[in-house]
C-alpha cells in the first residue's frame, strides 16, 4: 500500500510538486575527488572560496562584541555582532605579522587586540591602537581586519569568501521558501559537537543524501521509516528528499504490534501507544492528526506546516556542506567542514535544534565539544554512519575500485557532485 | 490416530495473523468448521477465503474486542451460524509493551477479559457439545521471567489459573479448560521478526539459547492446540501446556 502523501490542493507553504529528474547520465563518479590533494586544492579554490558557507546562529551572538570564530579549510572567519546589532564577518588575522587573532569558538570582546604585538581593532573591523605607530614609517595598513560578505537568513549567519559573491538570498535559491514554514528561529540548539571524521567531507554529505544504505547499515530503522516510497528532488545546486516516518518499510512484514521506535514518535507527540487501536501501518496519518489537533494546546504552533511535515523527514542539502534532517519538532543539522590539508579527514559538525513552545524562554545554548572518530557515541544511527565512513575512505584509496557506481536511489548524490564539477571545472565542462 | 475433530465447530479469537492463523488453518485442515475475529474486515475476509477453499464453513467478523458488549454478541452469533461451539481458543491479545498504565488497562482488557468474555458468552454453547473444549493461548513470559516486567506477562499469568479453575468449575458439564503456553516462536511480521532485523545480535543469541538452535514456527504450536482442544485429549482438563521446544529453564513438578 502506498504511502498517503500530501497532494496539490492541499494546505503546504512549503512547495511539494516533484521536480523533473536531472538527466545526469549513469557514469562512474571518478574516486579521486575523495583522495587527491590536487583536486582538494581546485575543489578550495573554485567551490568553498565562492560559496555561502553556514557561520553560525544569529542567537550564538545575541549583543554587540560577541563574537564566534568558525574555520573553513585553512581560514578562520570572525563573525560579530556590531554596536548597531548589524553583523560583520572578517578573516581572524592579524594585519601586522599574520598571526590568528582569537581561537576558535564563542566569545565576547569590546576590540580584538592581538596576543603578539598587542595591535588592536575594534569589532568594526578597524584599528584601534597600534603600539609604538610613529615607528612604521610607512603608516599603518590602508585597512583594518578585511571584511568577506555575511547576511543571514533562516537564523543562521552566512558568510562567502568572495567578496564579489552573488546575494546569499540569489545562492540559497529554493531553500527560503521551503523551509521558511519550520520557523528555525523558534528552535533551541540542544547539542553542538564537531567529531573530526576520518573521511573526506563529501563521503559525509553522500552519506546522508541516500536512503539505499538504510537496508544496509540502520536495519532497525525499517521498522521506523518508508526508506523506498520517497520523493528525490534535485534543484539548482540544492536537493531534498522526503521520507516517510513513523511507519515501516516496504521491505519488511508490517507489524501487528508497534515497533518500539515508531511507539516513541507517538509518545514523543503526546499520544499514548498503550491506547492506540489501529495498525502500524496507521499510526502516520494518526499522528499527523493529533498534532494537529493538539499541537497548539502542547503550546507548538505547526499552523505553516503541511500534515507530512507533522511526521515526515524533509531533507535537505544546502550546497555545498550543509545537510538537514527537518522536522515539525526539530531540526538536526550537519556541516561538513574539510580538513585544511588531509582529503581523507573531515569536521563533522553536529547541531541539534528543538522547537520551544510558544513563551517558553530559551534554554542555555550547549557548550561546544570537539571529539576524535569513535570516541564518543553519537546515537545508534549516526554510530553506524559513522563506523562505516573510514572504510569507505579507505577503499577510495584502492586500485581495485575506480569510483562511484550510482544507482537511481543515489540521484542526489550524482546531481552533488554535477554541482561540484560546474564550480571546479565550469559549467559542463567536466573532465 | 484419529482427533476426531472432523464436524467440530471452533471460535478462535484473533485468528488473522501469526499463531491465530495457523491454528484455524490446522483445524479447518481436520475438518472443523471455524467462526474468526480481528480488527479488520480485510483481514478477516482474506483469511476466511484460506478457510472456506478447504471445504469446511467459516464465518468471521471484525470486531474490536475492547467493546466487551459488541465482543460478546460476535461470540454469541457466531455460535448460531456455526450452529454450535465446540471449541473455544480465545488467542487474542493485546500485546506487550511498557508505555504507560494503559498498558495493564489494555492486556486485561484484551488479554484476560477478552478470554473471560469469551468463556462466559460460549459455555452455554459448549455444554451442549458434549465434547467442549477450551484453550487458552498464555506466553512463556508468563512462567519465566523474559525482557522486560510488563503488563502482558503478569496478566497472560492470570489466565492460568483461571483456567485451571473454569476446568473443576465446569468439568460437571463436559467442557475441558487448558491453558498452552508458546515459547519463542517465528512468524513473520511478529515480534521475532522485527526483532531479527533491527537487533540481530540479541535474535541470534535468543536462537543459540534453544536447545534445537532454532525457534518455534506457529506449525508446532498450531499442532499442539489441535490436539488440547480435540476429543483425542479427553483425559486432559487444568493442565498447562508448554510448546517451547525446552526454552525455558523451570521445572514444572
Ligand atoms: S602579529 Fe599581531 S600584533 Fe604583531
Ligand atoms: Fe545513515
Amino acid at each position: 500500500m502506498p504511502i498517503k502523501r500530501v497532494k496539490p490542493g492541499d494546505f503546504t507553504r512549503t512547495p511539494i510538486e516533484k521536480a523533473p529528474d536531472p538527466q545526469l547520465g549513469h557514469a562512474i563518479i571518478a574516486k579521486e575527488r575523495y583522495t587527491s590533494p590536487d583536486f582538494m586544492k581546485l575543489e578550495w579554490e573554485r567551490m568553498w572560496k565562492r560559496s555561502w558557507l553556514m557561520g553560525c546562529r544569529e542567537d550564538d551572538i545575541p549583543e554587540p562584541g560577541d563574537y564566534v570564530c568558525t574555520e573553513i579549510g585553512r581560514e578562520a572567519i570572525l563573525i560579530v555582532r556590531q554596536a548597531d546589532m548589524s553583523i560583520r564577518a572578517f578573516y581572524n588575522v592579524c594585519q601586522h605579522r599574520g598571526n590568528r587573532l582569537v581561537p576558535p569558538g564563542i566569545g565576547k570582546l569590546k576590540s580584538f587586540k592581538c596576543a603578539y604585538h598587542h595591535w588592536e581593532y575594534g569589532l568594526d573591523g578597524d584599528f584601534v591602537r597600534i603600539p609604538d605607530k610613529e615607528t612604521f614609517p610607512q603608516g599603518t595598513p590602508c585597512q583594518g581586519l578585511p571584511e568577506v560578505p555575511c547576511d543571514t537568513w533562516g537564523s543562521f549567519v552566512w558568510y562567502n569568501l568572495n567578496k564579489d559573491a552573488e546575494p546569499l538570498r540569489e545562492f540559497l535559491g529554493v531553500i527560503p521558501e521551503h523551509l521558511d514554514p519550520y520557523h528555525f528561529d523558534r528552535m533551541a540548539m540542544t547539542r553542538d559537537w564537531t567529531i573530526e571524521w576520518d573521511c573526506n567531507w563529501k563521503a559525509s554529505v553522500d552519506a546522508f543524501n541516500e536512503s539505499y544504505h538504510v537496508q544496509g547499515i540502520h536495519p532497525q530503522l525499517l521498522y521506523y521509516l518508508d526508506d523506498l516510497d520517497i520523493q528525490i528532488d534535485c534543484y539548482d545546486r540544492h536537493s531534498r528528499y522526503l521520507v516517510p516516518f513513523a511507519t515501516t518499510s516496504p521491505r519488511v512484514k508490517e507489524t501487528s504490534d508497534i515497533p518500539p521506535l515508531i511507539r516513541l514518535i507517538m509518545k514523543q507527540a503526546g499520544m499514548d501507544p498503550a491506547d492506540f487501536d489501529g495498525k502500524t501501518r496507521e499510526v502516520r496519518l494518526a499522528v499527523q492528526k493529533w498534532k494537529r489537533e493538539n499541537g497548539a494546546s502542547q503550546g507548538y504552533d505547526y499552523s505553516d506546516l503541511n500534515d507530512d511535515q507533522l511526521t515526515d523527514d524533509y531533507h535537505y542539502l544546502i550546497f555545498p556542506n550543509i545537510t538537514l534532517n527537518v522536522h515539525a519538532d526539530d531540526l538536526m543539522l550537519f556541516r561538513q567542514r574539510p580538513h585544511p590539508t588531509d582529503p581523507n579527514k573531515m569536521y563533522y559538525d553536529l547541531q541539534n535544534f528543538r522547537l520551544l513552545k510558544q513563551g517558553e524562554e530559551k534554554p542555555e545554548r550547549p557548550e561546544h565539544r570537539f571529539y576524535r572518530h569513535g570516541e564518543k557515541s553519537l546515537g545508534q544511527v549516526l554510530d553506524q554512519d559513522a563506523y562505516n565512513l573510514p572504510g569507505v575512505q579507505l577503499g577510495m584509496q584502492s586500485e581495485g575500485f575506480p569510483g562511484l557506481w550510482l544507482g537511481d536511489q543515489e540521484l542526489r548524490i550524482r546531481h552533488f557532485h554535477k554541482v561540484i564539477d560546474d564550480y571546479v571545472y565550469g559549467v559542463g565542462e567536466a573532465p | 490416530m484419529d482427533l476426531g475433530l472432523k464436524g467440530k465447530k471452533a471460535v478462535v479469537t484473533g485468528a488473522t495473523k501469526g499463531i491465530g492463523r495457523r491454528i484455524v488453518e490446522t483445524l479447518a485442515d481436520e475438518g472443523v468448521d471455524i467462526a474468526i475475529c480481528s480488527r479488520t474486515a480485510e483481514e478477516v475476509e482474506e483469511t476466511l477465503a484460506v478457510l472456506r477453499a478447504k471445504g469446511i464453513n467459516a464465518v468471521g467478523e471484525a470486531v474490536n474486542v475492547r467493546d466487551g458488549e459488541a465482543y460478546k454478541a460476535w461470540i454469541s452469533r457466531a455460535g448460531e451460524q456455526l450452529g454450535g461451539i465446540d471449541i473455544l481458543i480465545p488467542n487474542v491479545s493485546g500485546g506487550a509493551g511498557m508505555d504507560s498504565e494503559k498498558n495493564w488497562q489494555r492486556n486485561f482488557e484484551v488479554d484476560v477479559m477478552g478470554s473471560v468474555r469469551a468463556v462466559e458468552t460460549a459455555v452455554p454453547f459448549l455444554k451442549k457439545s458434549g465434547e467442549g473444549s477450551v484453550v487458552f493461548i498464555v506466553s512463556t513470559n508468563a512462567i519465566e521471567t523474559f525482557a522486560a516486567p510488563m503488563a502482558y506477562n503478569a496478566l497472560k499469568a492470570s489466565l492460568i489459573t483461571y483456567s485451571k479453575q473454569l476446568g473443576q468449575f465446569h468439568g460437571k458439564r463436559r467442557i475441558r479448560f487448558n491453558a498452552l503456553s508458546p515459547g519463542t516462536i517465528f512468524v513473520e511480521g511478529g515480534a521475532w521478526d522485527m526483532i531479527k532485523t533491527s537487533q540481530p545480535d540479541f535474535y541470534n543469541a535468543t536462537i543459540a539459547a534453544h536447545p534445537f538452535g532454532r525457534m518455534g514456527s506457529a506449525e508446532e504450536v498450531a499442532k499442539a492446540v489441535a490436539f488440547l482442544a480435540s476429543p483425542a485429549a479427553s483425559w486432559i482438563n487444568g493442565t498447562h501446556l508448554i510448546v517451547d521446544g525446552g526454552y525455558t529453564k523451570g521445572v514444572h513438578f
